[in-house]
């Protein structure tokens, strides 16, 4: 038992340094990664451990004689679920959703600690001494409380009644769905339908398969398959395609979208939001070809009425390029991430 | 020019040491060491990468760098035509941030990542502020840098070579052993006395802003160049991520900036003068009131920005103060409003050359003022009538062609576009209050004639227009009287920076329009955009900077009740512990009996 409790204790004052390393800003929040799509049930299952190596360093600081008060357990155990939620959680989850689980945790631990009448008078106990003042300690603290909460409680309103100027919220919809066709340069494209005329194998003829197969590769840098160079004077079909299409998008996308395709050009950082980053795994790696030639088409002025409130500086490229290069900057676009597009199938 | 004399001497030098030493005397190396100047150590050239880096380094080029620096290296890739600066031509060996002497190639050591001692690659990582050049950390990784950097330094320099101990020599500037001098008081009164002794102002300007000589000033290849900005140090090339670290500018101002004419003054200043410049420049850069530096935002290497513009109350009716030296606009906080090039519309304006503008804002019962401050290096009034009328928006000014080759790049015409006037201008949403929701008009003069834009434009000429905006390619409508019931209250051109304050009717039924003027309203969020012509940009038209929507907010005074119900609710607290205290003591006297 003895052991096992040791064990715990280690486990739960190694994680307790780690968390405190966050906390200071010493080790990054995403030192020990959240895996995406399990991130509740990881919490969750670090909380757990958290809860038995606590127990394990209670029990030991008992067996030596230090019993920590359960009044105090409490307390610390709620200030360090609300520091986990505010250091440890990557990216960080807004102020309102922290205090709601603040809240629950609060009322979880006042279960925890009147659970039954003999734990309910180990806590209150401190709070009683307070009040009742036998000692000169405890009776400097119920002066010092007497005004320190008033004068808390007060700054609190203060602060909530004086005005102030934060910048209101806008929900916006980043992808709005599209409309069935678009008419671009006096021709009308079926979105369902319609096949980027560049994506095409040496022969000339439509090739998804070659094309997917000379995409830059995935993983840290995306480079170029080490035999798939579009600036290579042979180069044919889709990888000439490729080059052409890069071209046009170093004389006018990337001073927005960035020479990397992340959406931190020359002008990105006068923009809110900041412009589109495609080597995301949520922009154009989630939407078809031909999604992305109505984008760029049409640009922000064309969105529809759900894409308000039209946060969007996204040029009508119809205005200024023919719809050739559209189709070839749309494919540069996804050599250069590395994504396939998705299909309508 | 001073460069190249140094380089030849260097030649010549090292020719007569190759003699020398042939002849088997040694003594000519610590000859060498004595002509090095203050600061600097000989340095070695390090080992030629591997072949298998080399390799690796060209499909990282071909994947990442080709687009803007070419094929070939020379700068001339796809991209360079609509950039200014252009990339750099690698060809000639010449790379601006160094820790060697002007003139000699920068350090590069393909086996050692270390800050400090690897100049290309902190170049690659950190990219260069200010310029089209992004930071490759974190995209990259650390060996793919050194790799396309052992590509570049042996494939595309093509006139010396980074190993040849016969040609080349390395000095180098011992950055980590120098101790920063203080910037006190006394080393900042220095510093300001020997930037005009060593002629810095005359680049640079009396002000720092780059204003002196910024005409005639070329790079190696013939393009036009300006001096930089102390004022905006984040756009420092070589100071990503830490623009206030006074380290930089010493740097800079030690080895000179290769290509440019920017020199190096290691030969004629001692380590502590160049100490006292560094701190000079280094407090010039823009602060908070305060004196802490401005945050920098980890995303964009700019500093942040905040999207609501408070204007502040004057109060008991007072007037809006017209000089800028007033207390009330000195005391009120400012805002920094990032702009960008206006890209979405033809003329497009692919070379920003106003990228912020710093706005403050006051008001009283009648009026709202805004003061814009931008730094322009010049001061640009059309010469006499311009061919199309103020309302006009689709007006005939050219747009550079992508053309790849230097005669119709951006750079090469830079300095050389007809002369338009300055100009700044505020747009704010016509009957925001109608608006539902989420809804903001477009953010290019309005959307239409049911969401219309409220659009003030000062010019250089003194003139200060009132336009209702309803849509992109629509010309303005003149609004009714009401230029006569704005006022412009000052403006002035001094040492590279503009200085505007406008004053506008804050609006009420009887005098204003409610369908063409903005009326704004206390503790209200209204849509507002700025634009920013620089004149001798050829900026005309849409041919301008923007900003994104901000929000004019006006403060409204402190209420009385902030003052009161916190203090009663105190109060209340204090009778609240005191019943507490006695229903305490009277269950214990109740249990005690």
């Amino acid at each position: 038992m003895k052991a096992l409790m040791s064990v715990a204790a280690l486990a739960g004052a190694a994680g307790i340094l780690l968390l405190a390393g966050m906390i200071v800003g010493i080790v990054p929040s995403n030192y020990v990664r959240l895996i995406e799509g399990y991130m509740p049930v990881q919490v969750i299952a670090e909380l757990t451990l958290f809860v038995a190596g606590f127990t394990g360093l209670s029990y030991m600081m008992a067996a030596m004689g230090m019993a920590f008060p359960r009044f105090w357990q409490g307390i610390l155990f709620w200030a360090f679920i609300l520091l986990y939620l505010k250091f440890r959680i990557y990216p960080p989850i807004p102020f309102s959703v922290r205090a709601m689980y603040g809240t629950i945790s609060l009322v979880a631990i006042f279960m925890w600690v009147s659970a039954n009448e003999e734990d309910w008078k180990k806590f209150k106990q401190p709070i009683m001494n307070v009040l009742d003042a036998k000692t000169g300690g405890t009776k400097a603290l119920r002066i010092g409380y007497l005004f320190i909460i008033p004068i808390l409680i007060g700054g609190f309103s203060y602060n909530a009644m004086v005005p102030k100027s934060e910048e209101p919220i806008e929900l916006r919809t980043v992808h709005p769905a599209p409309p069935a066709s678009t008419k671009v340069h006096g021709k009308t494209y079926t979105l369902q339908t319609s096949q980027n005329p560049y994506r095409v194998n040496p022969e000339g003829k439509y090739d998804q398969e070659y094309s997917n197969a000379n995409i830059v590769e995935q993983g840290m840098g995306r480079l170029m398959k080490p035999n798939a160079n579009p600036w290579d004077k042979d180069a044919q079909g889709y990888l000439k395609y490729v080059r052409e299409g890069g071209e046009i998008f170093y004389q006018n996308c990337h001073f927005c979208h960035g020479d990397n395709l992340n959406g931190r050009g020359l002008h990105a950082f006068a923009f809110n939001p900041i412009p589109a980053n495609f080597t995301d795994p949520g922009t154009i790696a989630q939407l078809q070809e031909t999604f992305i030639f109505w984008r760029v088409s049409k640009g922000g002025i064309g969105l529809p009425n759900e894409g308000f409130p039209w946060a969007s500086v996204m040029p009508p490229w119809e205005q200024h390029l023919t719809v050739d290069e559209i189709w070839k900057v749309v494919l540069f676009e996804y050599w250069h991430t590395g994504y396939y597009p998705r299909t309508w199938d | 020019m001073k460069n190249s004399i140094r380089l030849k001497a260097g030649k010549f030098l090292t020719t007569a040491f190759g003699v020398i030493l042939v002849s088997g005397i040694t003594g000519g190396l610590t000859f060498a060491a004595e002509t090095l100047p203050a600061g600097f150590k000989k340095g070695e050239l390090a080992a030629e990468p591997s072949a298998d880096m080399i390799e690796a380094g060209k499909r990282v080029y071909f994947t990442k760098c080709v687009w803007c620096h070419g094929v070939d290296g020379a700068g001339d890739g796809p991209g360079a035509d609509r950039l200014w600066p252009r990339p750099r031509n690698f060809n000639q060996g010449t790379f601006k941030i160094r820790h060697t002497a002007s003139g000699e190639l920068p350090l590069f050591d393909a086996k050692k990542p270390t800050p400090g001692q690897n100049d290309l690659f902190e170049t690659v990582t950190h990219g260069l502020p200010g310029s089209a050049m992004p930071s490759w950390e974190g995209i990259l990784t650390e060996e793919q840098r050194l790799q396309v950097l052992s590509f570049v330094t042996t494939q595309l320099v093509k006139d010396r070579k980074f190993t040849d101990k016969q040609s080349e020599s390395q000095s180098v500037l011992q950055l980590s052993d120098l101790k920063p001098i203080p910037a006190t008081e006394e080393s900042l009164k220095k510093g300001a006395e020997l930037i005009v002794e060593k002629k810095c102002v005359e680049c640079h300007g009396a002000d720092g802003r780059g204003d002196g000589n910024a005409f005639n000033l070329k790079d190696d290849w013939g393009f036009s160049i300006q001096p930089a900005n102390w004022h905006k140090c984040w756009n420092f090339r070589g100071s990503r991520q830490d623009p206030y670290n006074v380290k930089n500018i010493f740097r800079t101002f030690s080895t000179g900036v290769n290509g440019t004419p920017m020199p190096s003054f290691a030969d004629n200043t001692t380590v502590e003068e160049r100490w006292h410049i560094a701190n000079f420049v280094n407090s010039l850069c823009e602060r908070e009131a305060d004196g802490t530096p401005l945050s920098i935002d980890q995303l964009t290497d700019k500093p942040k920005v905040n999207f609501v513009l408070s204007s502040g109350v004057v109060l008991e009716n007072g007037e809006i103060p017209a000089d800028p030296e007033n207390e009330l606009w000195q005391k009120r906080a400012r805002r920094i409003i990032a702009m960008g090039g206006q890209i979405t519309h033809k003329p497009r304006n692919f070379v920003n050359r106003i990228d912020d503008i710093w706005v403050k804002s006051l008001y009283n019962d009648k009026h709202i003022a805004f003061m814009f401050q931008w730094d322009d290096r010049t001061k640009s009034v059309a010469e006499g009538k311009l061919p199309w009328p103020p309302t006009s928006v689709n007006i005939d000014v050219k747009e550079q062609d992508p053309k790849t080759g230097e005669e119709g790049s951006i750079a090469s015409r830079q300095n050389n576009y007809a002369v338009y006037n300055d100009a700044v201008a505020i747009e704010t949403a016509v009957k925001w209050k109608d608006l539902p929701a989420p809804i903001k008009p477009r953010y290019l003069f309005g959307s239409n004639e049911q969401f219309p834009m409220d659009i003030m434009k000062w010019e250089a000429d003194g003139s200060l227009r009132a336009f209702k905006g309803t849509g992109w390619d629509k010309d303005f409508e003149e609004r009714d009287n009401y230029e006569e019931s704005s006022k412009l209250l000052f403006s002035e051109w001094k040492n590279g920076r503009w200085t505007v304050i406008i004053q506008r009717p804050l609006g009420n039924k009887k005098d204003q329009d409610y369908d063409e003027d903005t009326f704004f309203e206390m503790g209200q969020y209204i849509p507002t955009v700025f634009f920013a012509w620089d004149g001798h940009n050829g900026d005309a038209g849409r041919k301008m900077a923007v900003s994104a929507f901000y929000y004019t907010f006006l403060e409204p005074p402190t209420p009385k009740e902030a003052y009161i119900y916190p203090i009663v609710i105190a109060v209340g607290v204090v009778f609240l512990e005191g019943w507490i205290l006695m229903r305490r003591a009277n269950k214990r006297k109740a249990k005690n009996v």
